[in-house]
């Protein structure tokens, strides 16, 4: 008895981590029933097969030289056994064929969001006009009502990226089509408030592992009062340049600077005139190794320049790179002489 | 390697053996050529999932940066599947499929030697990305328009198409090679249904190369246009289409996983029978399962496309399902080899055994991915990676080391060590399942595949750390299988012509063989004439076969 604990408990607990996550949409509910109709039939193929496979290699070991009887084939038996996928097939294919459509249903009222994708990371942009943008060190956060339908637009600003939360059982790519072509919708209904993390899933590029988002679903009224408060928040003005100061240029597209070596005058204060040409977010900070000079904020793209003033420096060499992307092309020397 | 010559005048001249391995058109040579060269690339990229593993052991990155990541994974893919597990039983096949049929080379000896040597340029043209500035990093997929010149600028990506088009023209000129042999070139009395079902997987396999490579090829060509030229096939921006680069890819690409697991599955079915001491059950229906297999792996492509939204998901949700049936029948057929049989537990035996049970978990996870709105949680994940492991490693490589065990004593004479095959054996076999076992549920639990890291809080840590111990253990088997091959070579065991009591025609003749193969050839009246050569004095078996007939070939020998 303690043996056979022993065997089925890590064989219990092994087949739980191949249960999914506790499903958080209508629609994943849906999908969990499916995923584990298929598991049942797959896990009883398994340990039909395998277990026969077992049995054959104790019970038919060679214990003698005798030749065992040549058996050729059996047409009955394989007829048989092509009938048994067979019928496991077709229920594969019906079931899943029901699932597909009450999943795909589209409902008249929805919230709609759209949701960019680019290189790397999100936009959500909401009917009222609010919109929000992540970056590497801040992911972005889409904040949906619980039990009201939601749509998402999903486009893409540049290469295909996936549209992923674990939590929903679902995923859609989010692909740049061309003009004319329809984008990619996802809907769903949040069963209960709460937070469900998400991220890219299709490969699309250098820093694909960092396009993580999270879902917040808000019980409705919360949902509204919330987007209310958010739509009405203004953003922060740009600051005002000081004159007469010296002044180095630089730019960032295509994940690189423009330029990976800049000289300063040492002991008087200067402007870092930055241009972030590409829609990606990018800033530029300075560092003595690894002590923090000047943090420049961030600057998202295309075409936005911003002038960062940063403190006098003494005479020497440092490093500028851009947070975002602490990369070789994203990196360069500041001598300051 | 001592090759003994019965073809007369072949002592005329001597030359170095460097020289006569580099302009050799021996199918036998050329064979082995393949099969080197694969596992070059196989320790090559097996290097680089360990740079993968270890840098996904836990949260954080530790050893790499994203970019030599994204390059690691690339290869590492790109050169397996293309460089390894299709060439290798490439070479298996170019070695064995004459001596199966009774032949003394491939049809074309010439064009044979031309569609190896374009490997080594092809893979070394891929991997010299690495020297100019970084290796291709988009994938061995190569989505659009990730891999369009703006996204992935530099030479890595040009070298990697064109690395492909080589290797891809070199397998459609040895699938031509290939099915000619086995169209024209056998002995008389091989007919279509006494071929070994070894060579029946060759020829599906072939004609699937035949008709899926150009495919890609064509592709690859579209896409060098599209960087370098101005074209504008797959870039949106100026009004190409992204999927379609993904239909084209994948109408090669799903024939591919058919590609590399039919030859895996003929080897099993080699192995079997010997090591049972039993014809493998239901013959024909697995002949036709095979042909059934090849025909439905046209038609089933954008099953890995469910989640792009644009592709007709019954149809194809239904295509792909129906595969199973073929591949159950042919798991069932090799159950009832195994039933009621005389098994003996050799390291080929071994490996036979461990690709039907793993091939089987592959099987089982490509059914629940069939299923569309399983795939919209599961595509993409560490699922995939699962499922496509278990399909290429522990289907179609397992298969490639019960081939290396099983053939060794025919392509030398020696026979490897079989307690060191052993030890190889367990420690892949346990290795293999604790990398990627655990990987089936980290993609349920939604871990993506291709991410560089991964919070320290989303749970997922401890199954990567076994995953990784896992990759470790896989490497180290590698230690008794080389130890083994060198050692073996050196001062293995002589074991005879025909070791293992084997069932068809290579067994025929003396090992190594001779040039040109055979200077005679028993009768062949069914799928196993070795068999009936050894048991021609039992006339219950064989009440077709005219004993006298046998006599009087025998007394002409």
């Amino acid at each position: 008895m303690i043996r056979l604990a022993a065997v089925c408990l890590p064989a219990l607990l092994l087949a739980g981590c191949l249960f999914p996550p506790e499903p958080m949409t209508t629609q994943a509910e849906e999908i969990r029933t499916l995923f584990l109709i298929i598991f049942g039939l797959g896990a009883l193929v398994f340990v039909g097969v395998e277990g026969f496979l077992i049995y054959a290699v104790f019970r038919y070991r060679r214990r003698d030289d005798r030749l065992p009887a040549q058996h050729h084939g059996n047409t009955k038996v394989e007829i048989v056994w092509t009938i048994i996928p067979t019928v496991i097939v077709l229920i594969l294919f019906v079931t899943s064929m029901f699932t597909l459509g009450s999943i795909s249903a589209r409902s008249d009222n929805p919230v709609v969001i759209e949701v960019e994708g680019f290189q790397w990371q999100w936009t959500f942009r909401y009917e009222n006009g609010y919109a929000v943008t992540g970056n590497f060190i801040e992911p972005p956060v889409l904040v949906v009502p619980a039990g009201d339908p939601v749509r998402l637009k999903l486009i893409s600003r540049d290469v295909i990226h996936s549209f992923f939360v674990p939590a929903f059982l679902i995923k859609v790519d989010v692909v740049p089509f061309g003009q004319g072509q329809a984008p990619n919708e996802l809907e769903f209904t949040v069963t209960a408030p709460g937070t469900y993390r998400g991220q890219c899933a299709e490969f699309c590029g250098l820093l694909h592992a960092s396009m993580t988002f999270t879902v917040q679903a808000l019980a409705p009224a919360d949902f509204d009062a919330w987007l209310a408060a958010a739509a009405s928040a203004t953003p922060t003005p740009a600051a005002s340049v000081p004159p007469d100061l010296h002044v180095v240029e630089l730019s960032a597209d295509n994940i690189a600077f423009s330029v990976h070596e800049l000289e300063v005058p040492a002991g008087e204060p200067f402007i870092v005139r930055f241009t972030n040409a590409e829609g990606v977010d990018h800033n530029v900070a300075i560092y003595d190794g690894t002590e923090i000079l000047f943090t420049g904020t961030k600057v998202t793209g295309p075409d936005v320049t911003v002038d960062y003033l940063v403190d006098a420096l003494d005479p020497g060499e440092y490093t500028f790179i851009c947070d975002f992307h602490p990369i070789q092309a994203m990196t360069g020397t500041l001598m300051v002489r | 390697m001592a090759t003994t010559t019965l073809a007369p005048g072949s002592k005329t001249y001597e030359r170095s053996w460097v020289l006569d391995w580099l302009t050799t058109v021996d199918h036998k040579k050329i064979g082995v050529l393949y099969i080197v060269n694969a596992f070059a690339f196989f320790f090559f990229a097996g290097l680089l999932a360990l740079v993968i593993r270890s840098e996904l052991a836990v949260p954080g990155l530790q050893f790499v940066d994203e970019s030599t990541f994204n390059q690691a994974f690339t290869m590492h893919g790109t050169l397996m599947i293309f460089l390894f597990v299709v060439p290798v039983f490439s070479g298996f096949a170019n070695y064995v499929v004459p001596l199966m049929l009774g032949a003394p080379d491939m049809a074309f000896p010439r064009i044979n030697a031309l569609s190896f040597w374009m490997l080594p340029l092809g893979g070394l043209l891929i991997v010299s990305g690495y020297l100019v500035g970084g290796a291709a990093a988009g994938g061995w997929t190569g989505y659009n328009p990730l891999t369009q010149e703006q996204f992935s600028p530099g030479d890595g990506t040009d070298l990697w198409i064109m690395g492909l088009a080589v290797v891809g023209t070199a397998s459609i000129l040895g699938s031509v090679n290939f099915l000619t042999t086995i169209f024209k070139m056998r002995a008389p009395g091989m007919t279509l249904f006494r071929m070994p079902i070894f060579v029946w997987t060759v020829l599906v396999t072939q004609a699937l190369i035949l008709l899926a490579t150009p495919v890609l090829t064509a592709g690859l060509i579209a896409l060098f246009i599209d960087r370098n030229y101005g074209g504008s096939f797959f870039d949106p921006s100026v009004g190409g289409d992204p999927i379609l680069w993904q239909h084209v890819f994948w109408f090669f690409g799903h024939p591919e996983v058919y590609i590399v697991i039919l030859p895996a599955l003929g080897v099993v079915s080699e192995i079997l029978p010997v090591f049972s001491r039993k014809p493998l059950f239901g013959y024909k229906a697995f002949v036709w399962a095979t042909i059934a297999i090849g025909l439905l792996s046209f038609s089933v492509w954008a099953h890995h496309m469910f989640t792009t939204g644009v592709v007709f998901l019954p149809f194809f949700t239904f295509m792909t399902a129906l595969i199973a049936i073929p591949t159950g029948v042919k798991m069932f057929n090799w159950l009832a080899t195994l039933w009621r049989g005389s098994l003996v537990f050799t390291t080929a035996m071994l490996f036979a055994l461990g690709v039907m049970s793993m091939f089987l978990i592959g099987g089982i996870s490509g059914v629940m991915l069939a299923a569309a709105p399983v795939d919209f949680h599961l595509q993409d994940t560490y699922f995939v990676v699962a499922h496509l492991h278990y399909v290429f490693f522990g289907g179609a490589a397992m298969g490639v080391f019960a081939s290396a065990y099983y053939w060794f004593p025919k392509m030398t004479g020696r026979r490897l060590n079989e307690a060191l095959g052993k030890v190889h054996f367990w420690m892949l076999f346990v290795g293999f399942n604790a990398t990627f076992f655990v990987q089936h549920s980290l993609g349920i639990q939604g871990m993506p595949r291709r991410i560089a890291d991964y919070s320290a809080d989303a749970g997922w840590t401890e199954m990567n750390l076994i995953s990784t111990a896992g990759a470790f253990l896989i490497a180290a088997s590698m230690v008794p299988f080389v130890v083994n091959v060198i050692t073996t070579l050196l001062n293995g065991e002589k074991v005879g012509d025909d070791p293992w009591e084997g069932n068809t025609l290579e067994w025929a003749t003396t090992s190594p063989p001779p040039t040109y193969n055979f200077d005679r050839l028993p009768p062949i009246r069914s799928e196993r004439p070795m068999f009936d050569l050894r048991h021609r004095d039992d006339p219950n078996l064989h009440p077709e076969l005219a004993h006298a007939e046998i006599a009087t070939i025998e007394a002409d020998s």
